[in-house]
């Protein structure tokens, strides 16, 4: 009896592994599930009632920094020139300084010239400038070392090292003819508005579907096919931002997605939905918090500073 | 006598135990027994040379009413600038077959005439985000609509895996040094105030492509980006991811199109070769 049972339960285990998924291939089904499509989970073909505000930019309505054909054949384009490739290849030409497999494009998109998404011509001319995390008057030098020690992970420069000047240099050159000490239209990320209604399930069900093809099933990113650095960023793990990053910050990270991703669909997503993929990617495991202990970053990982 | 039937006993627990580390060990037998007979074998190399041949067969000699697919695409795959048909040698088979099945594809049963965006060019237009709907997605090309609603499936996969194959290196040409310096200025850094992204940071870095979704530009006929990029603008090519290419393509003018395209027959590339 008992072999029986052991047999019928065999055949069973093997038909479930061997024949049933063949069978699926050979209808042809395809066996993508309905539970990461929402629109035929809940089929609307009602009248649209939600309405998004989609962003639509017309002519002159955003700083546009010099060309970099134009950078001058001198002592100071040199130094542009430098600052450029740090900040589009900052584990090559600042390796010692970086952590990460992040560069400074990675958040500052475009090379720091994409209006919302963190522009540096923007940021230039309002520092020195108060800042609520460190409570003090902050220079340019001293916000970029920052970026260094929490979004790249690393060490920050000094501020007579090379690698800083070159890269207020370049920033500086980015925002030649740009006024200073005014709010300019495109400056840092768009509004998100505040809510408590936030779902990492939801989120997960929008990373499937508008982030993993580019991200990575995993969020690890998709590093380039030489295996050279990262073609698309890693958004947790060992080579992303750390916990006390600026995007570490839900409100913040949904402000960069809304505003910025997928490539070429900014403004695509709504509040709702940035909001739900930030709090999914907040959930996730990434570097601590390098002024926070390691035993309090064993204890309580997601707490930010 | 006590210690004899303890043996027992435990000689009878063993055998149950023994049983029971066998049917779990049979099972860890099948399965691997599956999993090599499911994953390992049909990637071998044995049968992607037989598709490969298969493949080549159909491109070289086509089959029935099929006709081949050397005289546009030519010999090498290379593409045919003359008549804007496309490279296929070095891409990617997942790519290839999915353009195949989106050809076959009839649009008049797939596209439902919804327009999605409301396009009144005010400062914000309003767009319906409950009305996201994924199409399977269409394109348009007389011949090739006709031609692959013949193919099978496994002249799909058979075409895709000999194209992928296929060595090529392309021919740099010269262009003048403003189309040039536009080009790469659109390139590497897209329009940041337009909100166009750069065409490297999906196509790869020289527009080598990347994975299955993002096709390489560099080595494609010009004619041929240029052919594309319309197509998307008068809405007869929509089978790109979350409409991503669409977006961009809008976004474009004719002159950007030339001197994108320029910029990417200029460079050196090759692909599947030493």
């Amino acid at each position: 009896m008992k072999r029986f049972f052991l047999k019928w339960v065999l055949i069973f285990s093997f038909y479930n592994m061997a024949v049933l998924p063949v069978a699926a291939q050979e209808l042809g089904q395809t066996l993508d599930s309905l539970e990461v499509r929402p629109s035929l989970v809940n089929s609307r073909l009602s009248l649209p009632t939600q309405l998004t505000q989609v962003h639509v930019i017309s002519p002159g309505e955003y700083f546009a920094p010099p060309l970099v054909a134009d950078i001058p054949d001198d002592r100071f384009g040199d130094m542009v020139r430098m600052g450029r490739n740090i900040f589009i290849k900052t584990g090559v030409y600042a390796k010692r300084y970086a952590g990460n497999g992040l560069n400074c494009s990675s958040c500052h998109l475009q090379e720091g010239r994409k209006p919302h998404g963190i522009p540096l011509w923007a940021a230039y001319g309002r520092y020195p400038m108060y800042r609520h995390k460190t409570r003090t008057v902050v220079t340019i030098e001293e916000r970029i070392q920052d970026c260094f020690i929490y979004s790249m992970d690393g060490i920050a420069p000094t501020l007579d090292a090379p690698e800083m000047k070159a890269l207020v240099t370049y920033t500086k050159w980015l925002s030649k003819g740009a006024p200073v000490g005014v709010d300019l239209p495109g400056r840092g990320l768009p509004n998100v508005s505040r809510t408590q209604d936030l779902d990492p399930k939801r989120g997960k069900i929008v990373y499937e579907i508008r982030c993993e093809f580019c991200h990575g099933k995993d969020g690890k990113g998709q590093k380039h096919t030489n295996g050279e650095g990262y073609m698309f960023p890693p958004l947790w793990g060992r080579n992303s931002y750390n916990k006390g990053s600026g995007l570490q910050r839900v409100r913040t990270l949904a402000k960069f997605i809304k505003g910025n991703m997928p490539l070429g669909a900014s403004f695509s997503l709504t509040n709702q939905e940035s909001l739900d993929v930030a709090i999914y990617i907040w959930l996730q495991d990434r570097p601590r918090n390098p002024k926070m202990s390691q035993a309090m970053d064993f204890f309580f990982p997601n707490m930010a500073r | 006598m006590k210690s004899s039937g303890n043996i027992k006993r435990s000689l009878v627990s063993g055998i149950k135990k023994i049983s029971i580390w066998t049917f779990f060990l049979s099972l860890l037998a099948v399965s691997f027994v599956i999993f090599l007979t499911q994953s390992v074998l049909p990637v071998s190399s044995d049968s992607q040379d037989l598709h490969r041949l298969a493949g080549e067969q159909l491109a070289l000699n086509g089959r029935g009413k099929i006709p081949a697919c050397v005289p546009c695409h030519g010999l090498q795959g290379q593409g045919n600038a003359g008549i804007a048909s496309p490279r296929l040698a070095g891409l990617h088979p997942e790519y290839i077959k999915k353009q195949l099945e989106d050809y076959a594809r009839n649009p008049l049963k797939t596209r439902a005439f919804v327009e999605p965006i409301a396009r009144d060019y005010v400062k914000t237009p309003r767009t319906y985000g409950d009305l996201t709907v994924f199409t399977p997605g269409t394109r348009y090309a007389p011949k090739m609509n006709e031609l692959a609603k013949i193919l099978s499936v496994d002249d799909r996969h058979n075409l895709a895996i000999y194209y992928s194959k296929l060595a090529f290196v392309a021919s740099p040409k010269a262009y003048d040094f403003e189309t040039l310096e536009r080009g790469e200025d659109l390139a590497l850094r897209g329009k940041p105030e337009y909100g166009l992204p750069s065409c490297d940071s999906c196509h790869g870095p020289g527009g080598q492509g990347f994975g299955a979704i993002f096709p390489p530009l560099a080595g494609q006929p010009v004619t041929y980006i240029i052919a594309q990029i319309n197509q998307w603008q008068a809405g007869k090519r929509d089978n790109d991811h979350l409409a991503l290419m669409r977006n961009i393509a809008d976004q474009l003018t004719d002159g950007d199109k030339v001197n994108v395209a320029a910029y990417y027959d200029n460079l050196s590339y090759s692909v599947n070769s030493e």
